[in-house]
C-alpha cells in the first residue's frame, strides 16, 4: 500500500477512510471520468441497431465528425453550410452575451462591493430571487414581454413610436435578453467576492493624486478584479453557449442553437452517436475558446473557481 | 458636482437594473389573474383566480411535482454525500495530485448540462448492455439516470459550499476525540458533521433548489419520468396558457417568502448578538432582553407585510366571482367582431360595386368578355381580403349572405363552372 494511502486510512480509520474514498472515487471515475470517456469513444461508432453493436460492423469511424464538416454523403453541397453555420453563429452568440453580461454587471458588483450599509443586503436578495425561480419560468416571462402582443409591443405601439409590431423573437432579440438575464447572477458574484476584498483606500490614494473616476477603473479596480471577471466571463460563456431551453422557447423558427442540434439527433433522428459527436465538438471548441481567452488576457487557471 | 451627477447616475442604472431583473417575473406574475385565455397584461380583461384552479387540476404538473420531489431528494442525499467526501479528500490529499484532482471535480460545473446529460446516458446505458440487463432495468431507469446526472455536477456546488466551513475546522478537535477514546467514526459524527451541519443545510436546500429547475441534463435522461421543468417546457413550446403564469406566481411568492424569513432570522441573530455585546453583566446574568422581533429589521416587517397581502388575496380569492365581468367582456368582443363584420361587409359591398362598375365598363369596350357576374373558378379566393382573419367569424354568422364572400367564394357553386365553361 502506497505511504499517502496508509496515513489516509490512519488518519480516517479504515470505515471511515474506505467511505470517503468509495464516493470520492464513484464520483469522479464512475460520474465525471468514464462517462465523457464513453461518449467519446461512442462519438467514433456508427449508428446501428441494438442487436448489431459489438458486431462486425462496429468498428471506429471518423463519420460523425465528417458529417459536421462536409454533410450526408452526395450531398449537393460541398460543406455542411446549415449545421456550420449554427455552430459559429451559437459561438459568437455566446460571446456577445458574455460581453453585454460584463458591461451591464460590473457597475452593480463594484457598487455593491465597495458600498456599506442595510440597503445592500436587500439588494443582494433581489438578485438571488429570480436565480431561484425556474429557467423555464424565466425564458415565459421573457416571452410574455417580448410577444407579438406583449408588454413591449403593446406599449410601443400605443406610444406611437412604431406602428406595426415589432418581431422579437424572429430577430433574436428575445433570446439574447433570455440569455444574458440567465446568467447575470453568476457574472455579478465573482466580481462581487473579489471587489469587495478590495481595500478602498487604494481607490481613495488614486483619487487623491488626482486620477479621474475612469482611470481608477481602469489602473486600479479593473486589474484588482481580473479573477472574478475571468471566472464570470468562462461561467458565463459556458453557460450560454450549453443553453438548451432559453432558445428553444425564445429562439425564432428560423435560428436554431447548435445545442438544439444535438438535441434532434438524440429525440428525432434517434441518432445517438452523431449527436454524441456533436456534443464533444461543442465542449473541446468552448474549453479551447476559454483557454485561449485566459492566455491573451493573462489569466491563471487557478484564478478561477475562486 | 461631478460627483452628485455620478450618485444619480448609479442610483438610475441601478433601477434600470432592477427593472430588467425583476420586471418579468411582476408582469408574469401579474398575467395569471388576468382572464384573457393568453398570458397578457394589456388589455386589461378582468380579475380572475380561475388559472390557479385549472392549474391544480392538470395531471401532468401535479405528477411531474411528484417526480420532482422524489428525484430532488435523491439528488440532495447523493450530492451532499459526494460534496463532503469530495471535500475531505481535498483538505488531505497528496499535494501533488491537489492541482489535478480538484481541476476534475470542478470541471462538472463548467461542462454544459446537455453534455452531461448525454455522457450519463451513453455510459449507463452501455453498462446495462454489458451487464446483459433488459431495457426496464433499474439502470435505464428516468429516476436512477436523473439522480447520477444531475448529481454529477450539483456535487460540486456542494463542495464548494463545504470546503469553505471545513477549512475552518480545526482538526485537534478530532484529535482530541481520538485521544479521549472515540473511534473515528464516533469522532465523525459527534464532532466533524455538528460543526459541518449550517453548511451541510446550505449545501442541501442548494441541491434541492438546482435539482428542481435543471433542464439541460434532465431532458436527456427522465425517460417516463417527466419532473415539472421537463413538464413545463413542454408546454411553453407547444402553447402557452396563463396557468404557467399562475404556477410561476405560486413559485415567485414562496421564493420570496422563504428569502424574507431566512433574512429576517438573519437579522435578528445579529441584533441579538449586538445586544449581547452591549448588555451589562447583570442583564445577561438575569433576563436577556431581547429586541423586538421588528426593530430594525426591514426583512422582518415586509415578511409580515407579504404575509398579510397573501391573506389578502387568498380571502378574496374565494369570495370574488368574476362571472359578471368576464360575460361583460365576451359581450363586447361579440360587439367588437359584429361591428368589424359590418364594415368587412360594407367594404365588400363598395369592391363589388366598384369591379361591377369596372368590368361593365370593360364590357362595354371589349364584346367578347364574359359576363360580368362571373367570377372566375376561384371565386375571390384570391382577394386580398378573404384571408383577413374572417372565415370563423363568418362561420359563426349563420345570416352570411349566401353570395361570393365565403373562404372558398363561388369556387363550390357549381353555376361558376358552368358558366366558366
Amino acid at each position: 500500500m502506497p505511504r499517502f494511502l496508509k496515513d489516509f486510512f490512519n488518519r480516517n480509520g479504515f470505515g471511515m477512510g474506505l467511505a470517503i474514498l468509495g464516493l470520492v472515487l464513484f464520483w469522479t471515475v464512475g460520474l465525471i471520468i468514464l462517462p465523457q470517456l464513453s461518449m467519446l469513444d461512442f462519438s467514433f461508432r456508427p449508428n446501428l441497431p441494438p442487436p448489431e453493436i459489438g458486431g462486425p460492423k462496429d468498428v471506429y469511424t471518423l463519420e460523425n465528425y465528417k458529417y459536421l464538416i462536409y454533410g450526408p454523403e452526395g450531398g449537393s453541397q460541398a460543406y455542411n453550410a446549415v449545421d456550420l453555420r449554427v455552430f459559429f453563429r451559437t459561438l459568437l452568440a455566446a460571446v456577445c452575451v458574455t460581453i453585454f453580461n460584463l458591461i451591464l454587471c460590473y457597475p452593480i458588483a463594484y457598487y455593491l462591493g465597495q458600498s456599506k450599509g442595510s440597503h445592500i443586503r436587500i439588494f443582494a436578495i433581489m438578485l438571488i430571487i429570480p436565480y431561484w425561480i425556474n429557467e423555464i419560468l424565466r425564458a415565459f416571462a421573457l416571452r410574455i414581454i417580448f410577444g407579438e402582443t406583449g408588454v413591449l409591443n403593446t406599449l410601443f405601439v400605443g406610444l406611437g413610436i412604431w406602428d406595426t409590431p415589432f418581431d422579437f423573437i424572429r430577430n433574436d432579440i428575445a433570446l439574447y435578453a433570455g440569455l444574458g438575464y440567465a446568467y447575470i447572477l453568476l457574472m455579478i458574484f465573482p466580481m462581487y467576492n473579489v471587489i469587495e476584498s478590495l481595500d478602498g483606500n487604494q481607490i481613495e490614494a488614486a483619487r487623491d493624486l488626482g486620477a479621474p473616476w475612469w482611470r481608477i477603473h481602469w489602473r486600479v479596480v479593473i486589474p484588482y478584479a481580473k479573477p472574478g471577471i475571468s471566472s464570470g466571463c468562462t461561467m458565463v460563456f459556458m453557460l450560454s453557449a450549453g443553453a438548451l431551453a432559453a432558445p428553444q422557447i425564445l429562439g425564432g423558427p428560423s435560428s436554431l442553437w447548435f445545442t438544439q442540434l444535438i438535441y434532434q439527433q438524440f429525440n428525432d433522428n434517434n441518432d445517438w452517436p452523431q449527436g454524441a459527436a456533436y456534443a464533444i465538438v461543442l465542449l473541446v471548441t468552448c474549453i479551447l475558446f476559454v483557454l485561449a481567452m485566459m492566455r491573451l488576457f493573462k489569466v491563471n487557471m487557478g484564478d478561477i473557481g475562486k | 458636482m461631478n460627483n452628485s451627477f455620478l450618485r444619480v447616475s448609479i442610483w438610475v442604472y441601478l433601477v434600470i437594473f432592477f427593472l430588467y431583473l425583476l420586471g418579468p417575473l411582476v408582469i408574469m406574475s401579474v398575467t395569471a389573474f388576468n382572464s384573457s385565455a393568453f398570458p397578457r397584461m394589456t388589455p386589461w380583461e378582468c380579475l380572475t383566480f380561475q388559472w390557479f384552479g385549472e392549474l391544480f387540476q392538470d395531471q401532468r404538473i401535479l405528477n411531474g411535482i411528484k417526480n420532482s420531489l422524489i428525484i430532488g431528494a435523491g439528488t440532495v442525499v447523493l450530492s451532499v454525500a459526494m460534496g463532503l467526501a469530495g471535500a475531505l479528500m481535498l483538505t488531505q490529499i497528496w499535494p501533488k495530485l491537489r492541482a489535478t484532482y480538484y481541476t476534475i471535480i470542478i470541471a462538472p460545473i463548467l461542462i454544459p448540462g446537455v453534455v452531461l446529460g448525454i455522457s450519463t446516458l451513453v455510459f449507463w446505458d452501455r453498462i446495462n448492455r454489458m451487464l446483459g440487463l433488459g431495457a426496464d432495468s433499474v439502470l435505464s431507469n428516468g429516476i436512477f439516470l436523473t439522480v447520477i446526472g444531475q448529481s454529477t455536477f450539483i456535487a460540486s456546488y456542494c463542495m464548494l459550499v463545504l470546503v469553505a466551513r471545513l477549512q475552518r475546522y480545526d482538526v485537534a478537535l478530532t484529535e482530541a476525540a481520538l485521544d479521549l477514546g472515540a473511534t473515528h467514526a464516533q469522532a465523525f459524527r459527534k464532532i466533524l458533521l455538528p460543526f459541518m451541519r449550517p453548511a451541510i443545510a446550505s449545501a442541501a436546500v442548494l441541491a434541492f433548489l438546482a435539482s428542481f429547475e435543471n433542464y439541460n441534463t434532465t431532458t436527456f435522461t427522465f425517460g417516463e419520468y417527466p419532473t415539472l421543468t421537463i413538464e413545463l417546457a413542454q408546454k411553453v413550446r407547444y402553447g402557452i396558457t396563463p396557468a404557467i403564469s399562475a404556477l410561476a406566481f405560486i413559485i415567485v411568492a414562496l421564493t420570496v417568502f422563504f428569502a424574507l424569513l431566512n433574512e429576517a432570522k438573519l437579522k435578528r441573530q445579529e441584533l441579538v448578538a449586538a445586544a449581547r455585546k452591549k448588555a451589562t453583566v447583570e442583564e445577561l446574568a438575569g433576563k436577556i432582553k431581547l429586541p423586538s422581533f421588528f426593530a430594525g429589521n426591514m426583512a422582518a416587517v415586509l415578511l409580515v407585510v407579504f404575509a398579510v397581502a397573501t391573506i389578502t388575496v387568498v380571502g378574496t380569492a374565494t369570495a370574488y366571482n368574476p362571472g359578471q365581468c368576464i360575460a361583460n367582456v365576451k359581450e363586447q368582443k361579440r360587439l367588437e367582431a359584429e361591428q368589424r363584420i359590418q364594415e368587412l361587409r360594407k367594404q365588400r359591398e363598395e369592391q363589388r360595386k366598384k369591379r361591377e362598375a369596372e368590368e361593365a365598363q370593360q364590357g362595354g369596350a371589349q364584346q367578347s368578355a364574359p359576363k360580368p357576374s362571373n367570377n372566375s373558378g376561384f371565386g375571390n379566393v384570391f382577394a386580398p381580403n378573404t384571408l383577413g382573419g374572417d372565415t370563423e367569424e363568418e362561420s359563426s354568422e349563420p345570416e352570411t349572405p349566401p353570395s361570393n364572400n365565403g373562404g372558398f367564394g363561388g369556387a363550390f357553386d357549381p353555376n361558376s363552372l358552368q358558366t366558366d365553361q
